[in-house]
């Protein structure tokens, strides 16, 4: 912890303003999360807070460095840093190479709570419905190779009971907009294709749903519901 | 910066990603992830658990709060923030109109304090939003100049609207099956009804929406129900008001329900008195006076009411969508 409070000193900032600092990103963070539903928060937001009043170029990773470690001891949340991956929109139909756009990091809040004990005593069981159908369309995405058509991926969701003009859904509500909602809290990526055929949309896997914590655990409920409904045929 | 532990970090997280919790889920809670310790056994790590909680959200202006609804006399525990900026602001998921026309409801229902602290549907859809927007230029011609968003608000909007803030639990439905107040507006709005000349509780100071009134119509006291149950419960109370009226009888009151000699929470024997009280300030204030209230409890002078302009000012606050909501700390309470 030394090292932080030198590399303060040598930026000539006392710890009451490095304090203000830190508790603005963190109020930031927090409620942006709630405002937009988990949606990734740009460290480019973040950094502005801190260089709206600050000219100097190492203050602002170091006040977002201890606000992700403040957040952790008081909240246990982890602020992960999340590499935006940008598709280049192409004019054929061929798919793109992704990209890695080295300024567009954001960072998300994840729980760091035993996983149990997060499903038991946190998880909101009346926005159950939200993560179900996230769970749902990231896994048929995941399925057909990473990358679905706008049309098979209805197609699939129609097969569940779930309409494309459906806008008063019993449980979601608008499912257009369900759908448009993942796109921002960056599970999937959305992209126009231009083919011999006109446009087309296409979803593929944008950088939350490929983190190692959200891939993990799907290839693993995956496999538990193929083991389930194929013991339930074996039956 | 002491690291929380998970047990501290597992109550956060419920509160921030539930909402605000009732006593009976939050002492649940508690006891769950603390190895089937009953805070009301266990007050004392009870009440230091929220005050190591506490003391590590004061560094972000944040508070771990209880509240009683007023309605029901449930007491509930939440996140709240205590400070109005730009980042608050971003906790709210309404729209300008939205927020606009949530004023209106409130000062709506406020203005029905120390009696039924509710309004009916209809008053509600009807509430004008108009006056709820402030305009920089308030010259003759700023009707015609106010936003579209507002002017078009249509009832359709303001019913879809007070659905989303009776959900988000801004607004309640009374048992009457009227509109009044959520546990979030109790909770994040108390130093604002506080200060905005909103009659005070004769037994707890805290200000009255739903309140029984004096039976003499000159005098002017009022008291929760929940509180004048227990002033009354025991059976040497007297039932007369300062000013000598006989106070009448609720529903479902015994005569001389409780146990006399049941000793208040202050009176109970402990080891180390002097940590015990100077431990309950972790506790609401809210909720340690109602604990306290009763005919021997110390009577706690009225709050200084801060300018009229402060109380516009937290008046003007978003509410937030689920998380740390907005609450300015307008008067702080002096103590005998």
């Amino acid at each position: 912890m030394a090292t932080v409070s030198d590399d303060y000193a040598q930026i000539d900032i006392s710890t009451e303003e490095k304090d203000k600092l830190v508790a603005e990103v963190m109020r930031h963070v927090l409620f942006k999360t709630h405002q937009t539903a988990g949606c990734p928060i740009k460290r480019e937001e973040l950094t502005q807070i801190v260089t709206k009043n600050y000219r100097q170029r190492v203050l602002p990773a170091l006040v977002i460095k201890e606000a992700g470690d403040r957040l952790a001891a008081t909240f246990g949340y982890e602020m992960r840093e999340l590499q935006r991956t940008r598709a280049p929109s192409t004019r054929s139909g061929r798919p793109s190479q992704q990209q890695v756009n080295v300024d567009a990091k954001s960072y998300v809040l994840v729980s760091k709570l035993d996983p149990e004990v997060y499903s038991k005593y946190v998880e909101h069981k009346e926005a159950a419905h939200v993560s179900g159908f996230a769970f749902v369309v990231i896994s048929i995405v995941h399925l057909s190779g990473g990358k679905i058509s706008e049309e098979d991926l209805w197609h699939q969701l129609r097969r569940l009971g779930l309409n494309e003009s459906d806008e008063n859904h019993p449980v979601l509500g608008n499912n257009k907009q369900a759908l448009e909602l993942l796109v921002q809290q960056r599970y999937l990526l959305k992209e126009k294709l231009s083919g011999p055929e006109g446009h087309s949309m296409m979803y593929e896997l944008a950088e939350r749903a490929l983190d190692e914590s959200i891939s993990g655990k799907l290839k693993d409920y995956i496999s538990q519901v193929v083991s389930t409904s194929t013991a339930a045929e074996v039956d | 910066m002491a690291p929380l532990s998970w047990r501290h970090h597992t109550l956060l997280q419920a509160l921030l990603s539930r909402g605000p919790l009732s006593e009976r889920d939050f002492h649940a809670l508690f006891s769950a992830i603390s190895g089937g310790k009953n805070p009301a056994t266990h007050r004392h790590l009870f009440n230091d658990t929220l005050l190591k909680i506490n003391k590590e959200l004061a560094y972000l202006q944040f508070e771990l709060r209880a509240g009683i609804n007023q309605y029901d006399g449930t007491v509930y525990y939440g996140v709240v923030n205590n400070i109005a900026d730009e980042e608050s602001k971003l906790g709210s998921k309404f729209s300008v109109p939205q927020i606009a026309f949530y004023k209106g409801l409130l000062e709506a229902i406020v203005h029905e304090a120390g009696n039924d602290g509710s309004i009916t549907n209809i008053d509600a859809l009807n509430t004008r939003i108009e006056n709820q927007v402030v305009i920089a230029d308030a010259s003759q011609g700023s009707q015609s100049r106010l936003p579209t968003s507002i002017t078009n608000f249509s009832l359709s909007q303001k019913e879809k609207t007070l659905n989303e803030l009776i959900q988000d639990r801004w607004l309640s439905y009374t048992p009457t099956g009227k509109i009044g107040l959520g546990i979030r507006s109790f909770l994040d709005l108390r130093s604002w009804l506080r200060s905005n000349d909103i009659p005070s509780c004769e037994v707890c100071n805290e200000a009255c929406i739903k309140a029984s009134s004096c039976p003499n119509e000159g005098c002017n006291v009022r008291i929760h129900v929940y509180c004048l149950k227990k002033k009354f419960s025991q059976r040497k109370a007297s039932r007369a008001c300062g000013c000598g009226t006989e106070w009448p009888r609720l529903e479902g009151e015994d005569d001389g329900a409780e146990d006399v000699n049941e000793p208040e929470e202050d009176q109970v024997p402990s080891a180390n008195q002097h940590s015990r009280t100077r431990r309950r300030g972790v506790k609401s204030e809210l909720v340690e006076e109602n604990e306290r209230a009763g005919p021997s409890a110390r009577m706690t002078r009225r709050s200084l009411r801060s300018s009229k302009a402060e109380a516009v000012e937290a008046a003007q606050e978003v509410p937030s969508a689920a998380g740390p909501s907005q609450s300015t700390r307008a008067s702080k309470r002096r103590k005998n």
